[in-house]
């Protein structure tokens, strides 16, 4: 049995202006969504606004642009690249990242104010375009995927949020550790890390986002057309236009040149909207425990 | 003597070996890298085995290292700059105009005259004495202009199967030119019975020299003289915005405007609506592009909806002074910079020996459009066509574009490069038609020359200045202010308070010294 509560009529006015602002945002945030997809989805022979192209009927849409895009060699050359800078950017990041943070959250640390200064000099201070560009070419990193991902692996912001989680854990645990001869180390590896999942997910899903759609450092590092990874492509089909809108042909096919560019975002973005929805448990965890103590 | 013959037996193996080294030295290549703009942004580059390499090895001598830069201008430079100021210049690649100018003054260009002799087959077509003044700088000359993107490629239509319905004759100034958009808009010219046409077609589309209203209406503005953001004659140059004739040019438009001659959507109209429009068949004259117009599957949708439609290139009309324009136009180029550091290392010969080879016939070809037989072929009247190739490999086809990546150093508009590219076709009902039908007539029409204006340094304010501008002006023309001489008198004061008087002064001194100005 369920009983209705009964509303006075200033609560079901301010139920109804809730309702219309949540309703208003959901708006707001899916109108583009479903623009971009029906846009990708729309056959080379429609005529009609961008309006009417909202409401096509989905039996009229037309997969060319991602059959298009899934059969381009440039595209899964590209994606492949993405992956690999993906899993290597984070594995990286992470192996960086977690020392750096453990070694800051033990408050005996000899000279650990030091440290902490020179972590925070470069988040305060950036250097510059020209200083990084010569540091990475000196590295030799030119034309690789590390050059991608190795200047950002250790990201000061990152690296203060995993300190604070590190320094939420319970310090008898690790001292209880250390008083069975456990190093430094062990404690990090077998104490440290199993306890801090929801950090780990949290933090690498940051970096890699961020080395996901990283274009800047791909475009200025990578030369080679065969390590392109996606956003670089993305960027190249978006600005695709002036006399290849005009003839009959796109690097795509048959497929109209705004389908692609539509088709390019969802399918660029696809595989961190699938990665959200299983770590989103640890997101909120990892990021509200890290975020107790600043 | 035995011993002697041994001796000298031994001594020469070892000049042998010795002259074979050397030998293979001196075949060794030369490595060449080049940054390019990629034809087609999207496509990948050239495979591993293209031909061109193989030739560029074993008949040139030259190992020709890729990459094709940024799609994005502004990423273009971030690029280059970034590499000049670790001196890692590519030997040879394309740069805009304003960071080439900085690679100059930082002597990280070379000067390349020495080359111009060294490349005989590029000096018909592709270097002349407008494109040596382009890149010349203190009597240097520090780049390769290579000849750039199609210009006086748009026009004004008219449906002509509207004028001839109404019994029209095509306006050939302003009076008549509202008269036909009159009646386009209120007799029925496409007999449907419905009053769902308008006159004018148009929507705002903004280029640096094409402020204000935008390029769609600067067949109405160039019958005012005031085309473009500048007017680049000596005696009166400055931004049209200011001059007396653009607030008669507006008066018009407002007129127009008024009279709902004009699609009422065009201040919110995308591109990509206003060709959905015009297809449609909502609007009888618009200024538009002639591949856009009538490239086959440009054109299809509307044979489609109207197998009888016509649309016909008409002169712009003419304003009270016998003025007219279809818009603005600048002679421009790619430039191709030599880097100072290749120059030191000897490379010039090779750059050279390279940019010839490729504006030979043979060459030519191979860049523009591939391979005869895999890539393209020869039809009948001599021309280059896709057909009769294999679907998978032909210049068209999404494998066959990467083998044509360089052709923009290649290009230079000739009748081959668009016979090609733009085929002819049969509409529904059995004419012919093509772009190529509409290009020649556009570029026959008046068209106003604002070569240099491309080199303007932006005014410090540029984005709010030109906010400032454009909104205004569109507020006039929708009757969102009252256009009076007061109002625009006022709009102008504040224009001037905003930078643009001061804008004016720094561009015409830019403008003489660089010996733009008309």
């Amino acid at each position: 049995m369920t009983s209705a509560i009964k509303l006075s009529k200033s609560d079901r006015v301010f139920h109804f202006f809730i309702d219309a602002s949540l309703f208003l945002i959901l708006a707001i945030l899916i109108i583009p969504i479903w623009s971009t997809l029906t846009l990708s989805f729309r056959p080379n022979d429609f005529i009609g606004s961008a309006l009417d192209g909202m409401f096509l009927a989905p039996w009229k849409w037309s997969t060319a642009a991602y059959r298009a895009l899934l059969g381009h060699r440039s595209f899964l050359h590209s994606a492949g690249n993405s992956f690999r800078i993906f899993f290597e950017g984070v594995a990286t990041a992470l192996f960086f990242t977690v020392p750096l943070a453990y070694a800051l959250s033990i408050k005996s640390l000899p000279g650990r104010r030091l440290l902490y200064i020179i972590v925070l000099i470069p988040y305060l201070f950036n250097p510059g375009l020209i200083p990084n560009y010569l540091l990475v070419t000196k590295l030799g990193l030119v034309d690789k995927l590390a050059a991608v991902y190795l200047p950002g692996a250790v990201s000061v912001y990152n690296t203060l949020i995993m300190k604070s989680f590190f320094e939420e854990l319970p310090e008898e645990l690790k001292e209880s550790a250390r008083i069975d001869g456990a190093s430094e180390l062990t404690v990090l590896l077998r104490i440290v890390l199993p306890l801090s999942k929801p950090i780990l997910l949290t933090i690498g899903l940051y970096y890699g986002v961020h080395f996901w759609n990283d274009f800047f450092n791909a475009m200025l590092y990578i030369n080679s057309a065969k390590l392109q990874p996606l956003p670089i492509l993305l960027r190249n089909i978006l600005l695709s236009s002036g006399m290849n809108e005009y003839v009959e042909v796109s690097a795509f096919g048959e497929a109209p040149i705004y389908a692609i560019k539509a088709a390019s975002v969802f399918l660029a973005a696809i595989p961190m909207l699938v990665a959200y929805p299983f770590i989103q448990k640890y997101f909120v965890k990892g990021t509200m425990l890290g975020s107790i103590k600043g | 003597m035995r011993k002697y013959t041994r001796f000298s037996l031994a001594i020469l193996l070892i000049c042998v070996v010795i002259t074979s080294a050397f030998g293979q030295a001196a075949k060794k290549p030369v490595t060449i890298e080049l940054w390019y703009g990629a034809a087609i942004t999207e496509a990948g580059p050239p495979p591993d085995d293209w031909v061109f390499y193989k030739i560029a090895r074993e008949q040139l001598g030259i190992d020709l290292k890729l990459m094709a830069l940024p799609s994005n201008e502004n990423d273009q430079d971030v690029k280059i700059l970034a590499a000049a100021a670790a001196n890692q210049l590519p030997d040879l690649f394309m740069v805009r105009r304003d960071p080439w100018q900085v690679l100059i003054k930082q002597g990280l260009v070379a000067d390349v005259d020495d080359m111009y002799p060294l490349m005989p087959h590029r000096a018909k077509n592709w270097f002349d004495e407008d494109s040596r003044a382009h890149t010349t700088i203190n009597g240097k000359s520090y780049g390769l202009a290579f000849p750039g993107s199609l210009q006086k490629n748009e026009g004004l239509v008219i449906r002509k199967d509207w004028l001839d319905r109404l019994g029209l004759k095509v306006p050939t100034n302003l009076d008549e030119f509202f008269d036909v958009c009159y009646a386009f808009t209120y007799k029925d010219p496409d007999g449907n019975g419905k009053n769902d046409t308008y006159g004018f077609g148009a929507f705002v589309e903004y280029f640096d020299q094409e402020q204000y209203l935008g390029r769609r209406f600067d067949p109405i503005m160039g019958a005012f003289g005031v085309a473009g953001t500048w007017n680049m004659t000596k005696d009166n140059f400055g931004l049209n915005v200011k001059k007396p004739e653009f607030y008669d040019a507006l008066q018009f438009v407002n007129k127009m405007v008024d009279a709902k001659v004009i699609d009422p959507d065009w201040p919110s109209l995308k591109k990509d609506d206003f060709r959905a429009a015009w297809k449609q068949g909502k609007f009888g004259i618009m200024r538009e592009q002639f591949a856009a117009l009538a490239a086959a599957a440009n054109y299809a949708p509307f044979d489609k909806n109207f197998p009888n439609g016509e649309w016909a290139v008409i002169p712009p009309p003419k304003g009270p002074k016998g003025k007219s324009s279809v818009g603005i136009y600048d002679t421009n180029f790619r430039i191709y910079a030599v880097s100072a550091k290749a120059a030191k290392a000897g490379k010039k010969e090779a750059i050279a020996r390279l940019l010839d080879y490729m504006a030979t016939d043979e060459g030519y070809k191979l860049i523009g459009w591939g391979v005869e037989g895999v890539n393209y072929s020869i039809d009948k009247d001599g021309n280059i066509t896709d057909k009769g190739v294999p679907n998978d490999t032909k210049f068209s086809s999404p494998k066959g574009q990467t083998v044509t990546q360089l052709r923009n150093m290649v290009f230079y508009n000739s009748e081959m490069e668009l016979i090609s590219r733009y085929p002819y076709f049969k509409t529904s009902n059995g004419r012919t038609m093509g772009p190529l039908l509409y290009l020649k007539t556009m570029q026959s029409m008046p068209w106003t020359n604002v070569t240099g204006a491309g080199t303007i340094r932006p005014h410090p304010n540029n984005a709010d200045l030109k906010r400032y501008m454009n909104q205004g002006v569109q507020e006039f023309v929708l009757g969102k202010q009252a256009l009076t001489k007061e109002n625009w008198q006022a709009f102008i004061v504040q224009m001037d308070k905003l930078g643009a008087a001061e804008w004016e002064r720094a561009a015409r001194q830019q403008m003489e010294e660089a010996g733009y100005l008309q």
